[in-house]
């Protein structure tokens, strides 16, 4: 069972459906394939992850959701972006940019 | 407002879970579905896609329980899973359910009302503005006694000489509590006179205290000085509401105190009853108008020598009372000197009014209240021991139960939990059902009150805070010994628990049990020990000598001055009275007595003695009471020598006294007293010669020795308050109706003010034994309470033990042992315990009986027939307990056990 979610940092997955979501609106599945292209296969999450990291971020008002029909006409849940959840993943991004930048360069001071 | 979201979110799917859950259901299905599709589309059939994709994601409802568990109303949602187990756990033992629940519930109760009786009594501040600064002013007789009352004179100068230290000065006069009789003043309203308490007042009294009337207002600060000058009345409270029926319309109608119109003006707030404790003010008059009681004297005010008024003052802002002590020094000096009083010291004091206050002498009170509680903490403790028992043996019986749990993934947290809530649960099923006897016992409590007729405050109203805390113990309790079982289960080894077939009690976990019930045993037969005592107590004070034969006697207390009545007239009233009473049939002797022993006062006076030279510092005192003639016929108190009183011992005949032997013995020391002189202090022109000596008689209580105590005729020392007392030839209650039409001829409108017999009046008597009957009842009930739990303790053990060695037992017996050995093998750990605990009990009854001794009489608090025979009593009752298991095991028929196991 490839489960490499335990492998993301803790807050990161947010981040990254985030990211996944910044373009245009997506269903759970959607969102799992997306991050498992994305990132060439090294993010592989199960369902449960993803379901209980939605839970969070539609709590904290970051993400909609919305029952629609998908390209196949079957219903599903389709996740949008908040303004609130644009604005905390502008936040992030730069965060992590800076964190990146400054762990990169502690590991090439040595 | 994120937290908002997550809140209606979490309540929506804790109220509308079905909807949720299906909502994720259909998510979760799609998903799957997806993924299957996606890997159809890659070549697989469906069924190995549908495969893989479980193979990859796991189980579906894990997956779902996973998103539940996330959130936080799933925590609420376990905790209701957990509660409704916890539920249906203790349904499924009844037994030991209602045995835990009511054990708790009798703690409790018992706890509940004696506290709140302990901080009706002596805790709870007034309910004013600021009761802790309030006090009152006193001169120091001695370690334990004070004078509390001042001149008017007095009072003037101490109200304009203390404007540093106090904010308010005001007085205040306990009326009828300082006259002859200590009876309240009559009040009549359409022609009904009744009792009522009068608390005389000055002005701003009110204003110091800070409370608002309920109706109407109250004194203002423009009366009370002027003598009769302000015809006002307030009620209080309680008055209003049991005489008038809350009747608004009272106010503004005219009344009569003692016969004196006044103008009803006001009701009290609802919850003050009068700054004094334990008896309540009903009716609130000026202080000028003390004259309804004086008889329009006005020595109160202006008198030197009179000394009525009791002072209360607030203290200052910012001013302790140790401040406000050494400010008062010099002032009390220049007043001892001025105006001088004998034996008192000159260092004026301001006191706290509560609590205790106005408690004049060493107050029984705290001791009492300190054994009450000390006794109900016993009983509380015992109740925790059972169910802390209650549940070793109960843990012990479901150790499998647990095992079980723990091996089907059961976390011990969880495990915990499940223990906790329920003990949890039947703490509270316990504390509600405490409640209920809490609320019986106080109301059990104040209906327990003294025959008197002071309005004492003797209503407990049931205590949440009280209640809170004595429910705070008991949780306290359950936790500690509800966890006992979850952690015993993680730390022991499950499987072999399993294959024990639940019957691996260990030896610890007995002697533990063995050593609960022990203490139980202990506590209970320390109880058991008090109440002995306290009953041995009032049996020695049922039969102590009296001195006087209460049987056949019926008293009727009279006040004529009550509807206004001068001395003339009460002395014409009380005349025709005697001749008419003494015509009824069965009659066969009348007296009139101002006061009754063993009631709720006792009358002395300081007396000067021609040639008498007191030692150093002795005060020349005696208790006197006025009578008529035939009083020692009626009470059958035998005359010694000299004459009984005349018809002609009159208000202008000499002043004559009869004394008892007490009194001849300390001052005549054996001459004969016949014939000699005494003198009444603040009555110097009357020489009172002794004409008789009477046998010592009960007059204070029944057990002090006996003081000095002298009788005056009733018509030399009138008092409007009377009691007339009918010694009849049969019961003495058959003649009370024919009485009360004979007083109702002579005088319609005179209240009685009760009709009871004498020995009612020795029985529950303030100064009888009201408080022997009530120490013996509550010790007993406390008593029994712990005995009680004692048994209840020691069968469950028993049982259980006897239960746990069934396949011992059925062996022994089928290899041919002897019911007897049976019997004695399962007694011999029976005995143990008892024995046990009355070698913790005897210490423990000997410590807290230490603390009694002040309270019995005629027996010392290691009396050893109590000791020994609650002893006996307690093994008997304990053994009979033990028997019954014992007894069963040897009826155990050996195949049937067998199977059974």
């Amino acid at each position: 069972m490839a489960n490499k979610s335990s492998d993301l940092i803790q807050g990161t997955l947010d981040m990254l459906i985030l990211k996944t979501l910044a373009l245009e609106s997506m269903h759970g599945y959607g969102i799992a394939v997306r991050l498992e292209q994305m990132s060439k296969g090294v993010f592989r999450l199960n369902a449960g992850s993803l379901f209980v990291a939605f839970q969070r971020l539609q709590r904290a008002g970051l993400i909609t959701t919305e029952w629609k029909a998908t390209e196949n006409s079957r219903r599903a849940k389709y996740y949008a972006l908040t303004t609130q959840g644009r604005k905390k993943l502008n936040s992030e991004t730069r965060e992590w940019g800076r964190q990146v930048a400054a762990i990169a360069r502690i590991l090439e001071a040595s | 407002m994120a937290l908002l979201r997550s809140a209606a979110s979490g309540l929506r799917s804790l109220f509308r879970k079905k909807q949720v859950t299906q909502e994720l259901d259909e998510e979760l299905n799609g998903y799957l579905e997806m993924a299957a599709e996606e890997k159809m589309r890659r070549g697989m059939s469906r069924e190995e896609a549908l495969r893989s994709v479980r193979l990859e994601q796991g189980s579906h409802e894990v997956t779902k329980e996973v998103v539940r568990a996330a959130s936080w109303e799933s925590i609420v949602e376990t905790c209701w899973q957990d509660l409704r187990f916890a539920a249906r756990m203790l349904l499924k033992h009844p037994g030991f359910t209602a045995v835990a629940v009511l054990t708790l519930a009798l703690g409790i109760g018992a706890n509940t009302a004696i506290f709140t009786m302990v901080d009706t009594l002596l805790f709870r501040p007034l309910p004013v503005r600021n009761p802790h600064d309030l006090t009152f002013l006193a001169f120091p007789r001695d370690a334990s006694h004070f004078e509390p009352e001042f001149s008017g004179l007095e009072f003037r100068q101490i109200h304009d000489q203390t404007r540093g230290v106090f904010s308010d000065v005001e007085a205040m006069v306990l009326g009828g509590l300082s006259g002859p009789a200590s009876r309240p003043d009559g009040l009549t309203v359409d022609a009904i006179t009744r009792p009522a308490q009068p608390l005389f007042v000055t002005g701003n009294f009110f204003q110091m205290l800070g409370i608002r009337p309920y109706l109407g207002r109250l004194i203002l600060s423009s009366e009370g000085n002027i003598p009769a000058g302000d015809p006002v009345v307030v009620l209080s409270f309680r008055y209003w509401k049991t005489r008038f029926h809350s009747d608004p319309g009272v106010i503004n109608k005219i009344a009569f105190i003692n016969g004196q119109p006044v103008t009803i003006v006001g009701v009290a707030p609802r919850d003050f009853l009068g700054p004094t404790p334990l008896v309540e003010m009903e009716a609130y008059l000026p202080l000028g108008m003390m004259t309804v009681e004086t008889g329009g004297s006005t020595a109160f005010l202006s008198d030197v020598g009179t000394r009525d008024l009791i002072i209360v003052a607030r203290l200052a802002p910012g001013v302790s009372i140790e401040r406000a002590n050494a400010a008062l020094a010099p002032l009390g000096s220049q007043l001892a000197k001025q105006y001088p009083r004998p034996g008192v010291g000159t260092a004026l004091q301001a006191r706290h009014l509560r609590p205790p206050g106005l408690v004049n002498g060493p107050n029984p009170l705290p001791a009492l209240a300190a054994l009450f509680l000390t006794l109900s903490g016993l009983v509380l403790a015992l109740a925790c021991l059972n169910v802390a028992n209650l549940s070793l043996v109960r843990a012990a019986g479901r150790q499998r139960e647990m095992a079980v749990r723990a091996a089907l993934g059961g976390t011990r947290p969880r495990l915990i939990r499940h223990l906790l809530i329920e003990t949890i649960l039947v703490a509270l099923f316990g504390a509600a059902a405490g409640m209920i006897v809490g609320t019986f016992s106080l109301r059990a409590l104040s209906s327990a009150a003294t025959v008197t007729d002071l309005p004492l405050v003797a209503e407990f109203p049931f205590n949440a805070h009280v209640f809170v805390y004595a429910l705070g113990i008991a949780i306290v309790a359950a936790v500690i010994v509800g966890i006992i079982p979850a952690l015993r289960v993680s730390s022991g080894n499950l499987s072999n628990m399993l294959r024990q077939g639940g019957r691996s009690s260990t030896a610890r976990s007995q002697r533990m049990r063995t050593a609960l019930v022990a203490a139980q045993v202990g506590g209970s037969l320390a109880l058991l020990i008090i109440a002995g005592l306290f009953a041995r107590s009032l049996s020695s004070a049922q039969h102590s000598d009296l001195g006087f034969d209460p049987k056949n006697i019926l008293n009727v207390a009279l006040d004529p001055g009550e509807i206004g009545y001068t001395q003339t007239q009460g002395e014409d009233f009380y005349n025709q009275l005697r001749s008419r009473v003494r015509t009824l049939p069965g009659v066969q002797s009348v007296s009139f007595a101002a006061i009754v022993p063993l009631g709720d006062t006792v009358q002395g006076n300081d007396i000067t003695i021609p040639g008498y030279t007191p030692q150093r510092g002795e005060q020349l005192h005696a208790d006197y009471n006025a009578l008529s003639p035939e009083y020692f016929k009626t009470m059958k108190i035998a005359v010694l020598s000299g004459r009984d009183f005349l018809d002609s011992d009159t208000a202008s005949s000499p002043r004559v006294a009869l004394i008892n032997e007490a009194m001849a013995e300390r001052f005549w020391h054996g001459a004969n007293p016949i014939g000699r002189n005494f003198n009444r202090s603040g009555d110097s022109q009357h020489t009172i010669e002794i004409v008789g000596v009477v046998r010592n008689s009960r007059i204070e209580d029944p057990y002090s020795p006996y003081s000095p105590a002298f009788y005056v005729p009733i018509l030399q020392s009138y008092s409007s308050a009377q009691t007339l007392q009918i010694r009849t030839a049969g019961p003495p209650q058959a003649i009370a109706p024919e009485v009360l039409a004979v007083i109702r001829g002579i005088a319609p409108t005179a209240p009685v003010l009760h009709v009871r017999t004498m020995t009612d009046a020795v029985n529950n008597g303030a100064g009888g034994l009201f408080l022997f009957n009530l120490g013996a009842e509550l010790t007993a009930a406390l008593g029994l309470l712990g005995l009680t739990l004692a048994v209840v303790g020691i069968y469950g053990v028993m049982a259980y033990a006897v239960g746990q060695r069934t396949q011992e037992i059925v062996v022994r017996i089928a290899l041919g042992a002897q019911r007897t050995n049976i019997l004695w093998m399962i007694s011999r750990q029976g005995l143990a315990i008892v024995g046990s605990g009355l070698v913790l009990g005897l210490p423990v009854a000997l410590v807290v009986g230490r603390f009694v001794g002040d309270f019995l009489v005629g027996i010392g608090p290691t009396d050893p027939l109590t000791y020994i025979s609650t002893s006996i009593l307690l093994s008997f009752v304990a053994l009979t307990a033990c028997y019954i298991p014992a007894h069963r095991a040897t009826r155990l028929d050996s195949i049937v056990a067998l199977r059974y196991e």
